[in-house]
């Protein structure tokens, strides 16, 4: 059973009969903070050096830095984890079936299979799998932060975003959705056409990364809206 | 006839007898220098080496990929000779196959230490995943590693009876019938040892041209090109190794035979050149400046690219194009030797351009795995140098392919008597 969070914690039935689990970020709603980020490292004692989740900046050459010139500034962030692709390429290239997809639309990792090849990092297009080259080191350690939810990783494996596995399968939204102080990300099933996520898809305009290869994510961006230069905010 | 091959086993020259322990001394060090390193290895994890998140296949997979070719090289020439009928390849065309032989037994090595988890190799047999091709690429190998033997012993088995060897597994006939359906058997081989040698390679290709993710990669031209690869290194390493064995007489042609090489050689570089060309200007022509194509002419391993050219391609041929040069040995060795460099160099380039291009280039990047001198754990790209760990295990695996061959050198008999 999950760490629950008073208060903000409340099972939810309907992820746990979910069939095609997906995520939508709301390019209006993030402001960058990395929250998301922190939370998932915490929750999942990601090593230092790894990350699940990283928030990249859509605008200029370095992080937080918009595009154009003053005041004619754009930017928004895409705040990215596995897409947990419905054609994933990672699960095609594993060699001894050690990623794999769940039947929740999860694309998640056997720890204790992985013989460490690195083929399916090779194969992802974009960069959200993370492999460990040395044993995962943890700061603070793991003990004292969310004990014993997340099976604990040698060196010499792949590990990646698993939407929280552990929590989405008690009904629970992965802990990025909850750390989230925007509630840009949101989390259901892609496949029920009254959740969150569909209604969000259908009233607004969104994109997925790469769409031309194929791989059909499960993560959907919304695009920014708002006024997205500082002259027209101003 | 037959014991003629056990006398020039046994009488090895005195001097090269020295040379000869020395030789193999250094290799033992090697071997045990690079296991050791390995261990090491397994102990600290892949931290060791400079491969990272961004660059995530190294030199590992370079040599591996380079092994593969040797050995497809290799098989290749010497099944097309056997099955086309080439007289003149006899007297090396043992010595072919056993290159090849050992050739891919060393690749099959040089994936072991690419593991974060070698331990659970074991994980490939009995989980198999058929549409990974890794797999594809695990089973064929083991397939012509078996096939590459079988074809050696069979090339060797009336000789290994005649000397009583072990090897020759209980044959026993050593009359010119049993040596002429044996002579037979190995044309029956011939036939599949050809497109298995050039299965071996495509799917080794195909690890890398199948992954959508990897634009440098993804590309029907990957097997064809891995294929004239193969031709290009297997048949320059064939050379020089026979111009090396017939020092010790071992194995004995005239230089007119280095010739044939030289210009067959000449042959399968140009086929190289011209695929490379094809590759190259498929993707430079749109003019997309964030291909990575573009990264072969500018940027860090743009000089890499020259060696390739120039060196690997352009000075041997123009080397094996002339007639009188082709006729002196140290030419054809040269020009082997520089083909040789130049193949290796490609694998390099299109490893580490394939994968240090991101494909996400977004600040602040991938994520790296480990935290960097500069305090940030992400990076937009990298460049990729081997360690010296990385270059010490390599040179112990390197190290024991050429033990390998040495001993089946001295101890297998690779005089081929042609048929009368």
């Amino acid at each position: 059973m999950s760490t629950s969070y008073v208060g903000i914690d409340v099972p939810d039935p309907a992820l746990q009969k979910a069939t095609r689990l997906g995520m939508v970020v709301d390019q209006d709603r993030c402001i960058g903070c990395w929250s998301c980020a922190v939370a998932c490292k915490e929750q999942q004692d990601v090593g230092i050096g790894l990350y699940w989740l990283r928030v990249l900046t859509v605008g200029g050459d370095a992080m937080d830095v918009p595009a154009g010139t003053f005041p004619a500034l754009t930017m928004s962030y895409q705040s990215t984890n596995c897409f947990h692709c419905d054609n994933p390429p990672c699960v095609k290239a594993c060699p001894t079936q050690a990623t794999y997809k769940m039947p929740n639309g999860i694309v998640n990792v056997n720890y204790d299979r992985c013989i460490g090849c690195r083929y399916c990092m090779v194969a992802c297009p974009y960069d959200n799998r993370v492999f460990n080259w040395r044993a995962p080191v943890q700061e603070p350690p793991a003990s004292v932060t969310v004990v014993g939810e997340t099976p604990a990783r040698p060196k010499g494996v792949v590990e990646k975003c698993t939407f929280c596995v552990q929590r989405t399968s008690d009904g629970l939204l992965p802990r990025c959705v909850v750390a989230c102080p925007t509630g840009a990300r949101v989390f259901g099933d892609l496949d029920d056409p009254n959740s969150k996520v569909s209604i969000l898809l259908r009233d607004r305009p969104s994109y997925v990364v790469f769409p031309e290869r194929g791989t059909k994510p499960s993560l959907h961006y919304l695009i920014r809206q708002g006024p997205n230069t500082v002259g027209g905010a101003l | 006839m037959s014991t003629v091959t056990t006398d020039s086993t046994l009488a090895a020259p005195a001097r090269g007898s020295r040379t000869m322990t020395v030789w193999i001394g250094v290799l033992i060090a090697l071997i045990l220098i690079g296991f050791a390193v390995w261990i090491y290895q397994m102990i600290h994890g892949l931290q060791i080496t400079h491969m990272r998140d961004n660059v995530i296949w190294g030199v590992y997979i370079i040599t591996f990929m380079f092994f593969v070719g040797l050995s497809a090289g290799g098989l290749i020439v010497a099944s097309a000779g056997r099955l086309f009928n080439v007289e003149r390849f006899t007297p090396i065309v043992r010595l072919a196959v056993v290159e090849a032989t050992v050739t891919i037994a060393t690749a099959a090595l040089l994936i072991i230490p690419d593991l974060g988890h070698a331990g659970r190799i074991y994980n490939l047999f009995f989980h198999p995943h058929w549409l990974s091709p890794m797999i594809w690429d695990l089973t064929v190998i083991l397939v012509y590693l078996v096939l590459s033997l079988l074809y050696l012993w069979l090339y060797m088995r009336r000789d290994l009876a005649a000397r009583g060897s072990w090897m020759a597994l209980g044959t026993k006939d050593t009359s010119d019938k049993a040596r002429a359906h044996d002579h037979h058997l190995t044309y029956t081989l011939a036939w599949i040892a050809l497109p298995a040698a050039v299965l071996v390679h495509s799917i080794t290709a195909w690890i890398f041209g199948l992954q959508i993710s990897r634009g440098f990669w993804y590309s029907a031209i990957m097997p064809p090109l891995f294929i004239s690869s193969a031709l290009v290194s297997g048949l320059a390493l064939v050379t020089i190794l026979a111009f090396i064995v017939r020092r010790s007489g071992r194995v004995s042609f005239g230089d007119e035979l280095g010739g044939f090489l030289g210009g067959l050689l000449a042959v399968f570089l140009a086929v190289e050149a011209f695929l490379v060309l094809c590759e190259v200007l498929a993707g430079y022509y749109p003019g997309i400046p964030t291909d990575a194509v573009h990264q072969l002419f500018t940027g860090r391993y743009a000089p890499g690219f020259g060696v390739e050219i120039v060196v690997g391609l352009v000075i041997p041929f123009v080397l094996m194009a002339r007639a009188a040069l082709r006729r002196q040995p140290r030419f054809v060795v040269t020009a082997s030797v520089l083909a040789l460099i130049g193949i290796f160099v490609h694998r390099a380039n299109l490893i580490v351009i394939g994968l240090g291009k991101d494909p996400i280039t977004l600040p602040p990047g991938t994520p790296l795995g480990t935290p960097q001198a500069n305090g940030s754990s992400f990076a937009t790209s990298s460049v990729y140098f081997p360690s010296v760990w990385e270059f010490l295990v390599v040179l112990g695996i390197v190290g024991l392919s050429a033990l390998l061959f040495t001993l089946a050198i001295k101890y297998l008999p690779l005089k081929e008597k042609s048929p009368t």
